[in-house]
């Protein structure tokens, strides 16, 4: 029946924006033009609500969520308005599976507390088992390029924090190969807690790493039109443009079954992007494996 | 370090200056051997030192002179840069004071300009305006803007007796950098101090907007109330930077609704600052010409733009670029001719203009200093090459960006397009800036495109997700990755995929192409972020196609 509803149905994700206007300052609405144009060219709708101080939030009218980074003076209000009056609803979501992604400031909101220089602690949800502090003007920001291992493959952005991260219970995103994630301490980069991501990484993430941004809206579709069983073969999705048909997949490094409900794209250019950033960090053989990736053969489709 | 200095003065001076005047025969003898010309200075200090402490701090700035212009020739000479920078930081080690000794010479005292975007033509301009007015204007170079971009300026124009040459109806403007505005203003009592607007740009260097805005507060703290302040009345925080300052202070702005972001139909916008200071509520826009610039009110606490001394009361815009703008002061009314393109330009005319006001400048040298005034590097600047002609657009950040795309693509006629996408230290390591720059103004509206630079892959992503399809551009990174040349056991690696193998590398490469897609008597627009836009400018010059750009520099 799930297969008939896939095939049948327009499929349809309404992607809840967290304070695009508070939160925006590196460039996060790259993100969320890849997540749109990704799923358009699958036929898939997205549809992006902003969701900004003040609105309330009905988990049951989203399927994702997103939230960026901002500066500090405007930090503090989106800190107040999330543990005011959107944390029930954030709660309520992340519990359910829902996948979020929130990086650099909306990560440190995700986490416990953050403790500035100076001043008092700034409240956050707790979604994830983290707490952030800021050492103070004598320790220099975390700022440049960085490549962290995630599931077998990298993940690629810059990174621009002054507050450090440590991790309690949460599970890291992944293990920093080049850069300085979390706390530039301990070697790990982002949160994990159910399908809920944090991490540092900007510059934008999504578009130079496709196969995060494909993790995401798959959760996403499994999560709305049910978990579908990995031996068929048979589905296909439309294809709404006809370059993806004859392109190569990015999928191979995902984890899990994650690849098998998308159709796949040409993201040559993609991973070419991500293998040179790799390559300017030394990390020649990762950039190698990330430009093996897009000449792979399509095996999207086969469980 | 002195051995070399002699040498280098005599070589590269001929030593003209130094011939003048009697206080430095030792310099200005070629043959004389490197131990005696050192005896003798030590003897000369050692005099200066018994006549009076004030002889012997000219006679320091005097070496700091030496050494700086010493060290600039060489520069030039090696091909090491623009031979701005090293000269100031040769001239403040041997004399950390050399700027507040050399800037108190001069007779009409200086103005600063500072702000995100604007800085460099709005100092050109200036600098036009008072030339006109009989003037003697002393600038420092684009780019060196820095402390010791000042001090090499004043170096330059110094001689080795510590003391200015032709100091007298001479004023100076300085172009200083956003972050180092309180250092400057802590030696430099400027007589006007120009604000232009305050963006995001380079936030990896300068860390967060706001930390700027606390910087110039800092700075404005040390002015004395003869400073005249000189403010954009449509960006909010630049306009309320003035807030408890004592002095004068003059404002300029947009008053032609015609110019409002939605009757132009604009897109998407970054806002860099859109919260009132004072309450931090969201801004009211009755007019919004790009970024934050505007007519706002802040709805809470009621602060709100300042009524500008001088004011546009129309805009239009007679060619690429040609601008006709109704400027207002309280006293005239003038039609003024911008040779410049895009809105950003009417702006820095306004500041210079205000500047001028302030300075109480005829308006005959005004009019004539703005109409006469040539782009300066890399704004708009034109060069021609091998039939075609290419236009120069710097854009750094996302505000200048948009601005730049706004200007080039506002019309329906499709363009030739070069973009350079840098990340060294000079552009800022971040780029992820580039996904709020408007690009999707592009597509459709390209003839040819090229994309290089260092960042070129993540640039040619931005657009194709911008909808440039991928085989509308040609992309042209700096350097081949390593894996399309051999893999890591150094063998030479299998055909990556057919995109790859396609490829040329390098600016030189890019530039050949994109002029050979530009057909003879065409423009190829090239947009480079700022290291590019040198690099652009070095490939030119060893083409024969441009001039030196520092040769200007001392004038």
């Amino acid at each position: 029946m799930i297969e008939d509803s896939l095939e049948t149905e327009h499929l349809t994700l309404t992607l809840g924006h967290l304070y695009p206007d508070q939160l925006n300052l590196y460039g996060d609405r790259g993100n969320i033009l890849t997540l749109q144009r990704r799923c358009q060219l699958r036929a898939i709708e997205l549809r992006v609500v902003g969701l900004g101080i003040g609105d309330a939030l009905a988990p049951d009218e989203y399927d994702m969520l997103f939230i960026g980074g901002g500066q500090d003076r405007e930090q503090a209000p989106v800190a107040q308005d999330v543990c005011e009056l959107k944390s029930i609803g954030l709660w309520a979501a992340v519990e359910d599976d829902m996948p979020l992604l929130a990086v650099c400031g909306g990560y440190q909101l995700l986490a416990h507390y953050y403790r500035p220089a100076e001043g008092p602690d700034m409240r956050g949800l707790g979604v994830f088992d983290a707490w952030t502090i800021h050492k103070g003007a004598r320790v220099p920001r975390c700022i440049g390029d960085v490549a962290i291992s995630w599931h077998g493959s990298t993940l690629v952005g810059f990174e621009n924090h002054g507050g450090r991260t440590y991790l309690g219970k949460a599970q890291p995103l992944g293990k920093v190969l080049k850069g300085h994630g979390n706390n530039a301490e301990d070697h790990t980069e982002g949160a994990v807690y159910r399908n809920a991501y944090g991490t540092y990484l900007h510059g934008s993430l999504l578009p130079k790493n496709p196969h995060f941004a494909d993790h995401l809206i798959e959760l996403a579709l499994q999560r709305k039109y049910g978990r579908r069983s990995q031996t068929s073969t048979n589905v296909q999705l439309t294809t709404a443009n006809a370059s993806a048909s004859n392109g190569v997949t990015s999928l191979a490094a995902a984890p899990q079954e994650a690849a098998t409900l998308l159709s796949a794209l040409d993201d040559t250019l993609e991973w070419e992007a991500h293998a040179a950033l790799l390559e300017r960090l030394g990390l020649h053989d990762a950039a190698a494996a990330a430009l093996r990736t897009c000449t792979k053969p399509v095996s999207a489709f086969q469980s | 370090m002195l051995f070399c200095s002699y040498r280098g003065t005599s070589a590269d001076f001929g030593g003209k200056a130094l011939r003048k005047k009697g206080s430095s025969q030792a310099l200005s003898a070629g043959s004389r051997t490197r131990l005696r010309r050192l005896q003798h200075i030590r003897a000369v200090i050692a005099a200066a030192k018994q006549q009076g402490p004030q002889d012997a701090l000219n006679l320091r700035a005097g070496l700091a002179v030496i050494g700086a212009r010493t060290a600039g020739a060489l520069s030039r000479r090696l091909h090491l840069g623009g031979g701005t920078s090293i000269a100031g930081v040769v001239a403040q080690c041997l004399y950390p004071d050399i700027v507040k000794h050399l800037a108190s010479q001069v007779e009409y005292g200086s103005i600063t300009v500072t702000g995100t975007n604007g800085k460099t033509t709005t100092c050109s301009l200036i600098a036009a305006i008072l030339g006109n007015s009989g003037l003697r204007v002393w600038r420092n170079r684009e780019g060196s803007n820095l402390m010791r971009g000042i001090a090499s300026s004043l170096a330059m124009h110094a001689l080795p007796n510590g003391r200015l040459r032709k100091s007298g109806h001479a004023i100076s403007v300085f172009e200083v950098d956003e972050a180092v505005l309180p250092q400057i203003t802590r030696i430099v009592h400027p007589r006007v101090a120009v604000f232009t607007n305050l963006f995001r740009d380079q936030l990896d260097r300068y860390g967060e907007v706001d930390s700027i805005a606390t910087h110039w507060r800092e700075a404005i703290q040390q002015l004395p109330s003869t400073t005249t302040l000189v403010l954009n009345a449509d960006d909010p925080t630049t306009a309320h930077l003035g807030n408890d300052f004592t002095g004068k202070i003059l404002y300029y702005g947009i008053d032609d609704p015609s110019l409002d972001l939605e009757a132009q139909n604009g897109r998407h916008q970054v806002m860099d600052m859109r919260t009132c200071p004072a309450c931090a509520s969201d801004y009211v826009y009755e007019l919004r010409f790009y970024s934050h610039l505007g007519h706002y009110v802040c709805p809470k606490c009621g602060l709100r733009r300042p009524k500008p001394d001088v004011r546009v009361l129309h805009a239009q815009s007679e060619s690429f670029d040609r601008l006709r703008i109704q400027v207002e002061s309280d006293e005239h009314r003038q039609e003024v001719v911008i040779a410049l393109p895009g809105l950003y330009n009417i702006y820095n005319a306004l500041a210079a203009i205000t500047t001028a006001e302030a300075l109480h400048i005829g308006w005959e040298s005004i009019l004539t200093g703005i109409e006469q005034a040539k782009p300066v590097f890399g704004r708009g600047e034109y060069i021609q090459a091998e039939g075609r002609t290419i236009c120069l657009l710097l854009a750094k950040n996302p505000t200048g960006f948009n601005e730049v795309l706004r200007t080039l693509f506002s019309n329906a006629t499709a363009k030739h397009v070069l973009f350079l996408l840098n990340d060294n230290i000079a552009d800022g390591r971040d780029i992820s800036w580039i996904w709020d720059v408007d690009f999707e103004r592009v597509a459709g509206y390209t003839q040819t495109l090229v994309v290089s630079g260092t960042r070129a892959l993540d640039l040619a992503l931005r657009l194709k997700y911008a909808g440039v399809a991928q085989q509308e551009m040609t992309i042209v990174p700096s350097l081949p990755a390593r894996p399309q040349r051999l893999d890591a056991r150094g063998r030479k690696a299998p055909q990556q995929n057919e995109h790859a193998t396609q490829r040329s590398y390098g600016l030189k490469s890019a530039l050949n192409t994109a002029l050979r897609q530009t057909p003879p008597g065409e423009t190829l627009f090239v947009v480079p972020t700022y290291t590019g836009l040198l690099e652009v400018h070095r490939e030119l010059e060893q083409r024969g196609l441009t001039s030196h750009y520092w040769e200007g520099a001392p004038q």
